[in-house]
C-alpha cells in the first residue's frame, strides 16, 4: 500500500517552507509597518457566505456536508470571510479597520486544462471604511512596498476601474449592454465585432475593447467619449491615482478590464511578474463598496478595498532570482555524549544538559543538536561535516566537555 | 520574443501563407525533410511551434504562445480562456450530426432518448443534444468516426464536414449542422492585455492581411 497525497495537493518539505517564510516573513514586516493587524477566519465557511458576492462560482469551491451545518465550503479566498466578521464584530469599532490575512485557500479546478492544484497560500489586506484617492493609494502604495520587501526587481501593474468601465456601456443600446460586456470580458473581438451596432457605435465598442495603454495615452482618449460629471469625477480621480504612482514606472491603465459579476465597484488591479519571470500573475485587488453591506444584518454599506499576494507564484518568480534561501538553516552544535560502557546513561543526560545550555546562551537564535544514533567519533565528524554543523561538544559522564571546531568538508 | 502556434494538419499552410503576409516566414514547417517543432523566422523577430490542431489553444493558454491559429471547432470543444481575435476565413468546414443514408431518421429530434451518438468533439456533442433536451449515450473516439455507424455501434455521429466526400464514400449523409467554423487567430489574454513583444502591433498588420487575401481552401 502507497499512501499518496489527494492529486491537487502537496507536500512543503523544510526546504520550501523555509522559502515561503522568507516570503511571508517580509510581506508581514511591512503590513506591520503600516499599521495593519492580523487576523484568522475559519478554514470552512458557509457556503452562503462564500458565494454572497458574486464573484464566487459554487463548482469552483471544494464543498464540505456537514449534518448539523448543511453545506460548507472550503474559503477560495479571504475577503468574504473578512468581510462577514467585520460587519458583525467589527462594525462598532473606529474606522477604518486595516487587516491582514496569511492562509491558505482552497479552489476545485473546473477547466479541462490547466493546474490541478487546490490548495494555495495567500497573504493580502482588506482596508475597511477607507474611501476614495487616499485609501485606494495606501493599498496600491502598501502593494508596491511588499514587493520591493521580497526584492522583486521588475513587476508591471494593470490598472482598472470597475466603477467606470461598467458605466461605458451606457454608451451603448440597452438591449446589447449585456451582450457587449460578456463579450468584452471574454475578450471576445469577434463578438464584438458581430453585435448589431450601427458603423459609429461598432467602431466605439471595438476601441473600447483596446481601451487599455499608457495612463495618459487612456486618459486621452476616454474623455474624448463625451463622459458625464460622474464618469468625469472618475476619470480625474484615477488620473490623481496615477500621478501619485508615478515613482512606479510600468502600469497599464486597461479601462476593458470588465467581470461578468458585479463584484468590484472601483479600481481593480493585477500584478504582473516581467516576461522572463513566466508573466505570471502575482497579485490582484481590487475596489468593493458594496460587499459589505451584504454581510450587514440592516445592510449598511462600509467601503472596502484590499489585495492578495500569490505565495507560490512570489516564490516562482523569485527563487531564480537567487534571493531565497538555496538551504534549510543549520545547526550551531552538535552535543554528543562521550561513550562509555558503564557510564552511558550519565553521559546521555550530561549532554542533554548541555545542550540545553548552549540554547539558553542565544535564546531562539542557535540551533543545537545532541548526537542521538551512537556514533564513533569519527563517524560524528563525518556526520557534522555533511549537515554543516560548525562545533561539536563532546560531553563527559562527569559534566566536563570539549569543543572543537569542524573543518568544511570539502578540505577534508 | 513573440511566439505563435501553428496548427499541424489542414490549417498548417494557409496558417503559414497569413504570417509571411506579414514577413514572418515559418515555411520550413512545410518541408517535408524538416522534423523540427520549434523554428525561428529568418529575420529572427518570432519562434513558430508546430504543435496538434488540438493543442494550439493549450500552448496559448499557457501563454508559451502569445498567438495561435487554430479552428473555431476546437475552440467550441476545448473553451479555453483565450482571446479570440480574428475570423482568418480559411480553413471553412461546418460541425454535422450525420446517419447512414438508410437511416429513418430525417432530423435529430427524431432520435429516440439514449441512441448512441460516436463523436470526436464530445462536449459540442453534449452540448447540442443538451439543447435538443434530447438525453444520447455519446461515444468519444480519437478518428474514424463514421465507422460507428457503419459497424452499429452508435446510430450517429458528430463530426467536422468539409466536403462532404468522406461522409458519402462511407453511405453517411448529414441531418444537422451544429454550427460552421472557419480559422481564428487566439491570443494569451494577459499578453493581449500588456501588448507583450509588439502584439498589438503583429495584430494590426495581420488584419490587413485577411481582408486583402482572398479566401483560398
Amino acid at each position: 500500500m502507497i499512501y499518496q497525497a489527494p492529486s491537487g495537493a502537496r507536500d512543503l518539505l523544510p526546504l520550501d517552507v523555509a522559502r515561503k517564510r522568507w516570503i511571508e516573513q517580509r510581506l508581514q514586516q511591512v503590513f506591520h509597518g503600516w499599521g495593519y493587524h492580523r487576523m484568522i477566519t475559519p478554514t470552512l465557511e458557509h457556503m452562503k457566505t462564500l458565494t454572497a458576492g458574486g464573484a464566487v462560482q459554487p463548482e469552483t469551491v471544494i464543498q464540505v456536508w456537514d449534518a448539523d451545518e448543511g453545506l460548507l465550503g472550503l474559503r477560495p479566498e479571504l475577503t468574504a470571510s473578512i468581510a462577514r466578521a467585520a460587519v458583525t464584530r467589527l462594525a462598532a469599532g473606529v474606522m477604518p479597520q486595516r487587516l491582514y490575512y496569511n492562509a491558505n485557500v482552497f479552489r476545485r479546478q473546473t477547466s479541462v486544462v490547466g493546474s490541478s492544484q487546490h490548495e494555495f497560500f495567500q497573504a493580502g489586506v482588506e482596508l475597511l471604511g477607507g474611501e476614495g484617492l487616499r485609501a485606494d493609494a495606501e493599498v496600491l502604495l502598501l502593494l508596491a512596498d511588499c514587493l520591493t520587501a521580497v526584492g522583486l526587481p521588475h513587476w508591471h501593474l494593470v490598472l482598472g476601474e470597475a466603477g467606470l468601465t461598467r458605466s461605458l456601456l451606457s454608451f451603448f443600446p440597452a438591449d446589447l449592454r449585456q451582450s457587449l460586456r460578456q463579450a468584452i470580458a471574454q475578450m471576445d473581438w469577434l463578438a464584438v465585432a458581430q453585435l448589431p451596432l450601427e458603423p459609429g457605435l461598432r467602431e466605439r465598442a471595438l476601441s473600447f475593447f483596446d481601451l487599455r495603454g499608457t495612463p495618459a495615452m487612456v486618459l486621452q482618449q476616454v474623455s474624448d467619449w463625451g463622459l458625464d460629471p460622474a464618469q468625469q469625477d472618475a476619470l480625474h480621480n484615477l488620473k490623481s491615482l496615477v500621478e501619485l504612482l508615478e515613482a512606479h514606472p510600468s502600469i497599464t491603465l486597461d479601462l476593458s478590464l470588465l467581470q461578468t459579476f458585479d463584484y468590484y465597484t472601483g479600481i481593480v488591479f493585477e500584478v504582473v511578474s516581467a516576461p522572463d519571470g513566466g508573466q505570471r500573475v502575482l497579485g490582484q485587488g481590487g475596489r468593493y463598496d458594496q460587499l459589505l453591506s451584504l454581510y450587514h444584518p440592516q445592510g449598511e454599506a462600509l467601503p472596502g478595498i484590499g489585495f492578495s499576494l500569490n505565495i507560490e507564484d512570489l516564490q516562482q518568480v523569485l527563487l531564480p532570482l537567487g534571493k531565497l534561501p538555496q538551504q534549510t538553516a543549520q545547526s550551531e552544535w552538535l552535543v554528543a555524549a562521550v561513550a562509555d560502557p558503564t557510564e552511558t546513561d550519565a553521559a546521555i543526560a550530561a549532554a542533554f544538559h548541555h545542550a540545553q545550555i548552549l540554547r539558553a546562551a542565544t535564546p531562539g537564535a542557535q540551533r543545537v543538536e545532541v548526537e542521538l544514533c551512537q556514533r564513533s567519533p569519527a563517524d560524528t565528524r563525518r556526520y557534522a561535516q555533511e549537515r554543516r554543523i560548525h562545533n561539536i561538544a563532546w560531553v563527559h559522564a562527569d559534566g566536563s566537555v570539549q569543543t572543537e571546531g569542524v573543518t568544511s568538508a570539502a578540505t577534508c | 520574443m513573440l511566439t505563435v502556434a501553428l496548427p499541424k494538419g489542414a490549417l498548417l499552410k494557409d496558417s503559414i501563407r497569413l504570417f509571411q503576409a506579414v514577413g514572418l516566414d515559418f515555411s520550413v514547417l512545410l518541408d517535408s525533410d524538416n522534423r523540427l517543432l520549434q523554428i525561428t523566422d529568418p529575420t529572427q523577430t518570432a519562434q513558430g511551434l508546430l504543435v496538434r490542431a488540438q493543442d494550439v489553444p493549450v500552448y496559448v493558454e499557457y501563454g508559451q504562445a502569445q498567438l495561435g491559429v487554430v479552428g473555431y471547432d476546437v475552440l467550441r470543444e476545448k473553451k479555453p480562456q483565450v482571446a479570440h481575435l480574428v475570423d482568418l476565413g480559411f480553413g471553412h468546414c461546418r460541425m454535422s450530426v450525420a446517419v447512414p443514408s438508410h437511416s429513418p431518421y430525417h432530423s435529430a429530434l427524431e432520435f429516440p432518448p439514449h441512441s448512441r451518438v460516436a463523436s470526436k468533439f464530445v462536449h459540442c456533442a453534449r452540448d447540442y443534444f443538451g439543447q435538443l433536451d434530447l438525453p444520447v449515450e455519446i461515444i468519444p473516439l480519437y478518428g474514424s468516426v463514421e465507422l460507428g455507424p457503419i459497424t452499429g455501434m452508435s446510430e450517429a455521429i458528430v463530426d467536422l464536414v468539409s466536403t462532404g466526400r468522406t461522409l458519402r464514400d462511407n453511405g453517411l449523409v448529414e441531418l444537422e449542422c451544429l454550427f460552421e467554423s472557419t480559422a481564428r487567430l487566439i491570443a494569451h489574454p494577459l499578453s493581449y492585455r500588456l501588448s507583450r513583444d509588439h502584439l498589438t502591433h503583429w495584430l494590426a498588420q495581420l488584419r490587413t492581411v485577411r481582408l486583402d487575401t482572398p479566401v483560398a481552401i
